[in-house]
C-alpha cells in the first residue's frame, strides 16, 4: 500500500512513474479537513464513552458489590453481540417515521418529526458511543480491580477524605486503563465508515468513507486511497508509541 | 466508614449503572416488540401480534443462502485463527527467542487497525498476488481480524499451567504431541472454546472486510447492510437480527458462565 500510495505499483495499464499525486491531493483537498472532522467526532466519542464508563467500573469493582462478575457480564454481553445488527436497531429507532418520532406523534407529545435524529452527526456520535460502552468499561475495571483497598484505607486513615482519596490514589493509579479504554475507542472511531454509511447521511460522512469510495466507486483512485489509509496508520501509530511511553514512565516512577 | 463510596454515592451509582443497562438492553428490546407487530413500517401505534415476519425469513432463499455463507466462512477462518493462535501462544510461552517482543507487538498490531485500513491493504495484496476474490478471501481477512483476540484468550491462560506437568508427563515417556494431546489440551480448552467463540461471532459478523473481500457470494452482513435500502425488506431483517441477537446473547453469557466456572475449577482442586 505505501509502494501504490506514491504510485510505483500499478494495477491498471499505464506509465509507472514515481508521483506523490495521491499525498498531494490528500493535503491540499478536503480530506484532510475531513480527517479532522472525523478525529474531532471520535475525540467527542472516546472522551464521552470513558467519562460514562468510568463510574459503571468504579461501582463494580470498587462498591463490594457481590455478584459483580454476572454485572459486569450484563455489561459487556452486548458488545459481543452482532455490531452490524445493533446499528440497525438505531436506523429504526431513529428514522422520521422511526420508534421515537412516531411514538412522539402518536402520544401527541410533540407534533412534527426531529429530522436530527437520523442521518446526522449527532447519530453516528450517539451510536458509536452505544456501540463501544460496554467495552470501554472492561479495561477501566482490570485496573480498578487490581487497585490495592489498603492504599484508600491508609489515605483515609491520614485524614483524606473520600474526593480527596479519589483524586490523588484511585484517579493517578487507574489512569492507564483509562488511556488504553480512550484509545480503544478513538482508534477505530477515527476510521470508521460502517456506522455512518448506514445512520450518517452526508453529514456524517467520515474519513473512512472517503476511503471506501476511492476504493469502490466507478472510477477509483488508488493512488489517493492509499495515500489517504497510511495517512491514517501513520497516526494511529503515532498515538500508539505514544500510550506505550505514557505506561513506560507511569512504570518508572511507580517503582 | 466504606472508604471507597459512600451511601449515597453507592446509590447513585447503582442507579447510573442501571441506566445504562436500560439504554444498552431497550433497542434490542425494541427489536424484539416490532419483529412481532403487523404493519410492515416499524412505528407507533402497535398493529397487533403476527408471526409472519419469521415465515418469511424462514422460507426467504437468500437469507439461508447468506447465513449458510456466512457460517461457512465463520467455521473456516475461527479454526485456522484458533490453530494459529495456540501454536503462537505455545511459542510465546514455552520458548524464549530474541525479539520476541517485537513478534508479539506484530501479531497483535490488526488490534489496532481500523478494519477499513485492512480490507484495502488485503485488497491490494491479493491483487498485486493475482488471487481470485472469493470466500477463501474473506476468510482469510477474517483470520487476520480474530487471531490477535485468540491469542488474548488463550496466551494468559498457558502462561498460568505449570510447565512441571509437561516435564511430568515428558518424564513418563510421553511425546510432545500426546504431552499436548493428553496434558496440555485438555487444560487450555476453556479458554480454546472462548477463543473460538470470538473468532466464529467476529468473522460471523464482520462487514467492513468482507465488503473489500467478497467474491460473488454474499456473506451475511454484506446481504444485511444491501437489504437495509430496501423498506420492504426491512421486517425480516428485524426479525433475522432478533433471532441472530437473543441466541448470541444466550450463548455468549452461557460460555462465559460456563468457561469461569470451569476454570476456577481448575484452579481450585488440582486433580491431575
Amino acid at each position: 500500500m505505501a509502494l501504490y500510495s506514491v504510485d510505483v505499483l500499478r494495477l491498471f495499464p499505464g506509465p509507472h512513474t514515481f508521483a506523490l499525486g495521491g499525498w498531494y491531493r490528500l493535503f491540499h483537498t478536503t480530506y484532510i479537513h475531513l480527517f479532522w472532522r472525523s478525529a474531532e467526532l471520535a475525540l467527542i466519542v472516546s472522551a464521552l464513552v470513558v467519562a460514562a464508563a468510568y463510574p459503571l467500573a468504579y461501582f463494580l469493582a470498587l462498591s463490594g458489590t457481590r455478584r459483580k462478575y454476572v454485572l459486569l457480564l450484563l455489561l459487556i454481553a452486548p458488545f459481543l453481540t452482532s455490531y452490524l445488527l445493533r446499528v440497525l436497531a438505531w436506523k429504526v429507532i431513529l428514522g422520521n417515521g422511526g420508534v421515537i418520532n412516531s411514538f412522539l406523534a402518536w402520544t401527541g407529545l410533540w407534533g412534527h418529526p426531529l429530522s436530527f435524529l437520523l442521518y446526522s452527526r449527532f447519530a453516528v456520535m450517539l451510536v458509536l458511543g452505544y456501540v463501544w460502552l460496554p467495552f470501554v468499561a472492561l479495561p477501566i475495571f482490570v485496573t480498578l480491580e487490581s487497585l490495592d483497598r489498603r492504599l484508600l484505607e491508609a489515605a483515609s486513615d491520614l485524614g483524606a477524605s473520600r474526593l480527596q482519596a479519589f483524586r490523588r490514589v484511585t484517579l493517578p493509579l487507574s489512569l492507564p486503563g483509562v488511556v488504553a479504554a480512550f484509545l480503544f475507542v478513538f482508534i477505530p472511531t477515527v476510521g470508521e465508515f460502517v456506522t455512518p454509511s448506514i445512520v450518517g447521511g452526508t453529514s456524517g460522512y467520515m474519513y473512512g468513507n472517503q476511503i471506501v469510495l476511492l476504493f469502490q466507486t466507478g472510477f477509483p483512485d488508488w493512488e489517493t486511497g492509499s495515500a489517504l489509509a497510511l495517512f491514517l496508520i501513520g497516526v494511529i501509530t503515532l498515538l500508539t508509541l505514544v500510550f506505550v511511553r505514557f505506561l513506560r514512565v507511569g512504570e518508572a516512577q511507580a517503582t | 466508614m466504606d472508604v471507597a463510596l459512600s451511601d449515597n454515592g453507592r446509590r447513585v451509582m447503582r442507579a447510573f449503572f442501571v441506566l445504562v443497562l436500560v439504554f444498552l438492553y431497550a433497542p434490542i428490546a425494541i427489536l424484539l416488540v416490532f419483529s412481532f407487530n403487523k404493519s410492515a413500517i416499524p412505528s407507533f401505534p402497535l398493529s397487533g401480534f403476527t408471526t409472519r415476519w419469521y415465515h418469511e425469513f424462514i422460507t426467504n432463499g437468500q437469507v439461508q443462502a447468506a447465513l449458510k455463507t456466512s457460517a461457512i466462512v465463520a467455521s473456516i477462518s475461527s479454526v485456522i485463527a484458533v490453530t494459529l493462535g495456540i501454536l503462537a501462544s505455545i511459542g510465546l510461552t514455552r520458548t524464549r527467542f530474541r525479539g520476541k517482543g517485537v513478534i508479539t507487538a506484530l501479531l497483535l498490531i490488526p488490534l489496532v487497525m481500523p478494519l477499513v485500513v485492512l480490507g484495502i491493504s488485503l485488497l491490494l495484496l491479493f491483487k498485486v498476488l493475482g488471487v481470485q476474490l472469493s470466500l477463501l478471501t474473506v476468510a482469510i481477512g477474517h483470520v487476520v481480524i480474530s487471531l490477535p483476540y485468540t491469542i488474548l484468550v488463550l496466551l494468559p491462560r498457558l502462561a498460568q499451567i505449570d510447565s512441571s506437568l509437561a516435564e511430568a508427563a515428558y518424564d513418563l515417556g510421553a511425546g510432545r504431541l500426546t504431552t499436548f494431546r493428553r496434558v496440555t489440551f485438555p487444560l487450555i480448552l476453556p479458554a480454546v472454546v472462548s477463543a473460538f467463540l470470538i473468532a466464529f461471532t467476529t468473522s460471523f459478523d464482520e462487514y467492513a472486510v468482507a465488503s473489500f473481500l467478497a467474491g460473488p457470494r454474499e456473506t451475511f452482513p454484506l446481504f444485511l447492510y444491501a437489504a437495509l435500502r430496501f423498506p420492504s425488506q426491512l421486517p425480516q431483517v428485524i426479525a433475522v437480527a432478533v433471532v441472530i441477537l437473543t441466541l448470541t446473547l444466550v450463548v455468549v453469557v452461557g460460555i462465559e458462565l460456563w468457561r469461569r466456572r470451569a476454570e476456577s475449577r481448575l484452579g481450585e482442586a488440582p486433580s491431575y
